[in-house]
């Protein structure tokens, strides 16, 4: 049976070279993990922006380069226009004695706060070197928006494992070879199990690039690969059905795509609900998986917290599995 | 005329499709998060532990100071872990943080390093003026430390009284804003709706191509750009309806539907006619999927710097889909900016139209082989 399963495997390999697919499969974890090195350090700047008269007051703007990203501009015309762009940016003006703040109206509270707060510094005279405060930090590096890109980036490339099976799949169809398969001695499981390699493969191998590139590799990676593993084997599932199914790429391809959402869903109920509205969203095994590979990438997860999120993973995706298991049955035949 | 018909009939094919329904299914399950699971407003509150090392006098006027803050005026006492043990703590709500008083210093370092949250020791120094201890965790950025550096240095009446006195001139007064949950919906009309037929339409093709239907065109009186065109055209009807179903019971009357329907229609186009020349230069979905998929994963880009207020560098935005999300966002709003909203379609239009004229070329070589 192994080797039958290996052979199935390696044919999968063969087809998905020839069609360069492996090749951008192989890829995308690594633009992935260049993607967010390059991005993060820019987003983590939490500060506001601020537009000012050049020229004006020298010494405003290097205060306030201290404390917010600066841009300035040649006259009053030119920074409206600026102020008036989609993005938030407030200006901070000279008015007779005094310097007030142009804003477009539109921006969120918390910016408008911000320049109140920044100017009321400067007008105070306050300045650094007075300080009564003391800074002591823990030594982390990798701030948690990184974090947050990497988890959903694993997440999706798991998603593109079970995509990768419902192409292959619906290509065996197209081409008449699963009815063949039925003459021969492999069983439905061998089959099954061998054409699960290729995207079991594809979400442990772009995981670990993802992470080594992305500089977590001090994580536990026993405790992320059994995280990876569980929640893969529910895009494999549904990448199954979906390709056993469907008779065309077409319905495939959308029905994948709904895979997206509840993973979407998972990571900004995480990141952005109150603890109340968790509940809505146990049933999602996607939440879970989130929840799990957060624990393990934040390096504070336990054995114990590891192993419930792996579990619940993996009964929500036996759920779905009991539940479709008919449907594969029957697409075998 | 002929156009028509053939639109006519892939509609009528489509609608027999899986496909369709799932497009369908996806908005209403959409709508149902967004209506049941979404709060109208997330919550954005700061945490931070505080240990107070003060005499017990000077702990007094500070805490009164945090409770005239509080949003009901006065404090909780909650209980949380730390090490397995729970402690005992005072939990103050104010507009914009959540601040628990933590009795021991060592517990405070142990919570604001486990949650990564803040932690501030209070104490006196030699001559009695107050004196901060901050605990962050390390990636905060050289700007936000230097903002924490200052921002005791005066006295809170002082700096109360300066803020009050700062003069903001809005440029435009009565802008309207959107709740959390309806500043989601930009994001679902742009992925959901309009950049959806990139990679639909490139399955779409690949699977005609497959069953031989591009051969049976090929003898028809009917010419490519008309196949291709009814084609977008389903597609396009697929995305008016699923975005339709996630806006109307939300946002109700208030949206401009025609602005909608122009830049849905306009940027369906555009990202149709894109999925087109990507599918024209591979032989099955197989080899177009990679591309396909990158250019997917570039698009998602500006999604972050749409959620994220402060961060928006220039390249983000010539991406195509900055324009689409900040297009569907001035539709949502009351007041919102139609010369943009038309100045969005024209482009996406005229270069959806160019795409379309290119794949159009390529598809008359190689469909009819």
């Amino acid at each position: 049976m192994l080797r039958r399963i290996i052979s199935i495997f390696k044919r999968d390999l063969k087809v998905n070279l020839k069609d360069f697919i492996s090749l951008y499969i192989f890829v995308i974890p690594v633009l992935f993990a260049i993607a967010i090195n390059l991005f993060t350090p820019g987003i983590n700047d939490t500060t506001i922006n601020l537009a000012l008269l050049e020229g004006e007051n020298p010494e405003q703007v290097r205060y306030f380069k201290d404390f917010a990203k600066v841009e300035l501009f040649g006259d009053i015309d030119n920074i409206k226009s600026r102020v008036k762009a989609r993005d938030d940016i407030v200006a901070i003006l000279p008015n007779q004695e005094n310097y007030y703040i142009m804003s477009q109206g539109n921006e969120p509270k918390g910016v408008i706060e911000f320049a109140k707060i920044l100017n009321s510094f400067y007008q105070l005279d306050i300045q650094i070197e007075d300080t009564n405060v003391e800074i002591k930090d823990f030594k982390r590096t990798i701030p948690p928006l990184k974090k947050q890109l990497v988890n959903t980036a694993i997440l999706f490339i798991s998603i593109l494992g079970g995509m990768l099976i419902a192409i292959n799949i619906v290509e065996e169809k197209v081409d008449n070879t699963i009815s063949a398969i039925n003459l021969t001695p492999t069983t439905r499981k061998t089959f099954i199990l061998g054409k699960s390699i290729i995207g079991l493969l594809l979400a442990i191998f772009g995981s670990l690039v993802l992470i080594f590139i992305t500089g977590f590799t001090d994580t536990n990676l026993i405790q992320l690969l059994m995280i990876v593993f569980v929640s893969t084997l529910l895009s494999l599932l549904v990448g199954f059905i979906q390709g056993l199914n469907n008779d065309d790429i077409m319905n495939a391809a959308g029905s994948i795509k709904l895979l997206f959402l509840p993973l979407i869903a998972g990571a900004l109920a995480i990141e952005l609900l109150a603890d109340k509205w968790q509940k809505f969203f146990y049933w999602n095994p996607f939440y879970w998986a989130y929840k799990g590979n957060d624990a393990v990438l934040s390096k504070t997860g336990s054995w114990k917290e590891i192993l419930f999120y792996s579990s619940m993973v993996l009964i929500l995706s036996t759920v779905v599995y009991l539940f479709l298991a008919p449907k594969i049955r029957k697409g075998l035949e | 005329m002929k156009l028509w018909f053939s639109f006519i009939k892939e509609l009528k094919l489509a609608s027999r499709g899986f496909y369709f329904y799932i497009e369908i299914f996806m908005a209403l399950l959409i709508l149902a998060v967004l209506l049941f699971a979404v709060p109208e407003n997330f919550e954005s509150k700061q945490t931070e532990y505080i240990h107070l090392n003060l005499p017990e006098m000077n702990k007094k006027i500070y805490l009164q100071k945090i409770k005239k803050m509080d949003i009901n005026g006065s404090f909780e006492e909650v209980e949380i872990e730390v090490d397995n043990k729970l402690i005992q703590s005072k939990f103050y709500e104010t507009e914009d943080k959540k601040i628990y008083i933590i009795n021991e210093k060592d517990d405070l370092i142990k919570l604001a390093d486990k949650n990564r949250k803040l932690g501030a020791v209070i104490k006196l120094n030699k001559n009695n003026k107050l004196e901060y201890e901050y605990y962050l965790q390390g990636y905060e950025s050289k700007r936000l430390k230097n903002l924490y550096l200052i921002s005791h240095i005066e006295d809170t009446d002082t700096l109360i009284k300066a803020l009050e006195n700062q003069d903001v001139r809005p440029l435009e007064a009565d802008y309207d804003t959107l709740t959390d949950r309806e500043n989601i919906i930009p994001i679902v009309l742009t992925f959901n709706g309009a950049l959806m037929g990139l990679f639909i339409i490139a399955a779409y093709i690949f699977l005609d191509k497959q069953e031989g239907v591009i051969k049976a065109y090929a003898v028809t009186a009917s010419s490519v750009w008309q196949y291709l065109l009814s084609k977008i055209g389903v597609l396009l009807v697929t995305s008016i309806l699923s975005s339709l179903i996630v806006l109307l019971p939300i946002m109700g009357t208030q949206p401009n539907y025609l602005l909608l329907l122009l830049l849905l229609l306009t940027t369906g186009f555009f990202a149709s006619s894109l999925g087109l020349l990507i599918a024209s230069f591979y032989d099955n979905i197989m080899q177009a999927f990679g591309t396909i998929y990158l250019f997917m994963l570039v698009i998602i880009i500006p999604n972050i710097a749409y959620i994220i207020p402060g961060w928006d560098p220039i390249w983000v935005k010539i991406l195509p889909s900055y324009p689409i999300l900040y297009g569907f966002k001035e539709i949502l709003l009351k007041n919102g900016d139609i010369n943009y909203i038309l100045k969005v379609s024209l482009g996406f239009l005229v270069v959806g139209l160019i795409l379309f004229a290119i794949s159009n070329r390529r598809y008359k070589k190689t469909l009819t082989v």
